[in-house]
């Protein structure tokens, strides 16, 4: 069997064992143990626990944990509910204002959070209701959290861009400022998208939902509003300024986060009793965990791979097709879209970025640009069946909805962020011109 | 089997309480270096340490994130089978997940037996020993396996999987 064959064959076996349902981590980890038994001997078993430590013991890892550590803290409060109410009191005479201002919270949250369904599940749990209750159609409602949850992979602090950093040897911070501008450029569109929407169907619901959407705000509302969201705004700015202001690196700016969300949490929301700290940081540790195992995991997989030589064979495959560069971009992208509806983005990136990255760069594609293309293609994974983590996540957070409801509301967005994929291709600079201006021309 | 379930619940509880302590532990260590750089001192073993914690958390929360079905799985095979199929499915998922962690729980021992005989330390200034570091991932992974067994009890009687406070 030559190298692109077993290349063929994990393919196979790899999406049958995960698709059985087994976690991915131990799947990942018996494919990698199977394959370098059978074609290399039972020798080379031995450094797997090596490989997986070695990949674990990264300090650019620890700001995972921290930043799930500073979401769970913050979700874990009615800052969601704060958030969006805040924005509403000011969008109040706009058509679909309620809409937008979740739209602009999912925005703002993703700024503090690092994770898609955390995002969508903080905003929605208060959101979501709100807006069926003044009447807003509940397709509508639940699309535009469900799609603006997915932000929190794009805007940053992102654990994706964090991933796809270690993965590709890219700079953290680099890949951090180049998610800015399209997250804020999908936040328009989805805005703008909620506002046509709403001018068109007017005014729904009952009476009385309509009389509640038709309250209008004072100055001084509008600005006790303002108050509630300015602790997180401070912390938005601090994580920004520490960042890239020299003073600390990711990590140490996740820690001091997370420290800052804690403190935030215990003294404004007053959640001083043992079990609800417990629960933030039970939810912590097991999505810490979840995440961390399938990076060692990919690790040893990816271990494997290289091992066998099927990684370098199969990136030199792809060069040696000779497709035009943005015939390639598109097949690229086309693959991810397909692994994104099946697969979670932390195991893709992990799994794919060692063939795709010295392809990208055979083709001079910049490696800041596509982790941003990689990532709206994540998003779509995100609300996209089967495995659309964010659909199940506003499921749970409004039972009385379906899912195909929601599956529908969020089409449009989907469209959206395609469309956005297709400016970024024509515009890279809306991903490059930040990172360029802030931290210089990449070498 | 009751008790062992129940018992085991505890265990996970009690593990991913001592992993949030790690990782609260690594967060402060962290603010603590950057206000010690900051006041012009140079740091050296704050960084090691805070990564160990995190390694150590995770390993310590694997059975806990077990127990409450955190460990992400893509179950698309099954939507496809009868039912009957589906569940025996999830049995034999459950059988490999508890071989896979004995399977990597056997290596990570053998890892850490072999760092302890030699005696293998960091090449930082602090230079702890590896081995407690790795002597966490045998640890975590075996009491994986035995979360797993209580997952195949609870599997056949049902009526054991505990009500969520």
């Amino acid at each position: 069997m030559n190298e692109l064959q077993i290349g063929g064959l994990i393919l196979l076996v790899t999406l049958v064992v995960l698709f059985s349902g087994l976690p991915i981590a131990w799947g990942l980890t018996l494919v990698a143990a199977g394959f370098l038994v059978a074609f290399n001997g039972v020798g080379s078993l031995a450094n797997i626990p090596l490989v997986m430590i070695d990949e674990l013991a990264s300090f650019a890892l620890l700001t995972i944990p921290l930043f799930i550590l500073l979401g769970a803290a913050i979700g874990s409060t009615n800052a969601g509910r704060d958030i969006y109410e805040s924005l509403h009191r000011w969008l109040d005479r706009v058509p679909g204002g309620l809409v937008i201002a979740n739209i602009l919270a999912c925005g703002l949250f993703s700024a503090i959070s690092g994770s898609s369904p955390a995002t969508a599940a903080a905003i929605g749990k208060a959101g979501v209701p709100e807006m069926i209750q003044r009447g807003i159609p509940v397709r509508l409602a639940t699309g535009s959290v469900c799609a603006g949850g997915t932000l929190g992979i794009l805007i940053p602090p992102s654990i994706t861009m964090i991933l796809y950093g270690i993965a590709t040897e890219t700079s953290i911070g680099r890949l951090f400022l180049a998610g800015v501008i399209p997250g804020i450029m999908l936040v328009l569109m989805f805005a703008i998208y909620a506002w046509v929407a709403s001018l068109i169907t007017g005014p729904t619901g009952t009476a009385a939902a309509r009389a509640l959407a038709a309250r209008r705000y004072s100055m001084k509302e509008k600005f006790e509003g303002l108050g509630r969201v300015s602790p997180f705004i401070m912390i938005v700015i601090m994580i920004g300024y520490a960042m890239y202001g020299g003073i600390a690196t990711p990590s140490e700016v996740a820690a001091i986060s997370a420290a800052l969300a804690m403190a935030l949490v215990v003294v404004i929301y007053k959640a001083r009793t043992k079990e609800s700290q417990w629960r933030i940081f039970r939810e912590t540790v097991r999505e810490s965990t979840m995440i961390l195992l399938i990076i060692a995991a990919a690790a040893a997989f990816s271990y494997m791979m290289s091992l066998l030589y099927v990684t370098q064979t199969a990136a030199q495959w792809l060069v040696d097709l000779g497709l035009n560069r943005w015939v390639l971009m598109l097949a690229i992208n086309f693959f991810l879209l397909i692994a994104g509806m099946f697969l979670p983005p932390v195991a893709i990136i992990l799994m794919v970025m060692p063939i795709l990255t010295p392809v990208l760069e055979a083709n001079n594609f910049d490696l800041i640009w596509f982790a941003v293309m990689l990532t709206i293609n994540m998003e779509i994974g995100l609300i996209t069946p089967p495995v659309g983590l964010n659909l199940y996540v506003l499921k749970g957070v409004v039972p009385s909805v379906s899912i195909k409801d929601i599956l529908i509301g969020s089409m449009p967005f989907v469209l959206l962020m395609m469309l956005s994929m297709v400016i970024l291709a024509f515009v890279p600079d809306l991903a490059l011109w930040l990172p360029n201006q802030m931290m210089g021309a990449a070498i | 089997m009751e008790q062992y379930v129940r018992g085991m619940s505890r265990v996970c509880d009690a593990m991913a309480l001592m992993a949030a302590v790690f990782l609260a532990v690594a967060a402060v260590v962290i603010c603590w270096m950057v206000l010690y750089r900051t006041l012009g001192y140079s740091t050296s073993w704050e960084l090691e340490l805070s990564v160990f914690l995190m390694v150590c958390s995770l390993f310590l929360a694997s059975p806990y994130t077990l127990k409450t079905k955190g460990h992400v799985g893509v179950d698309l095979l099954s939507v496809y089978l009868p039912p009957s199929a589906a569940r025996a499915l999830v049995g034999l998922t459950l059988v490999v997940g508890l071989a896979a962690t004995l399977f990597l729980g056997t290596l990570g021992l053998e890892f850490t037996m072999d760092s302890f005989m030699k005696g293998e330390r960091t090449e930082s200034v602090w230079a702890p020993y590896k081995w407690p570091l790795y002597a966490t991932m045998p640890i975590g992974l075996f009491m994986t396996s035995a979360q797993y067994v209580a997952e195949i009890m609870v599997f056949f009687r049902p009526e054991l999987q505990e009500q969520p406070a």
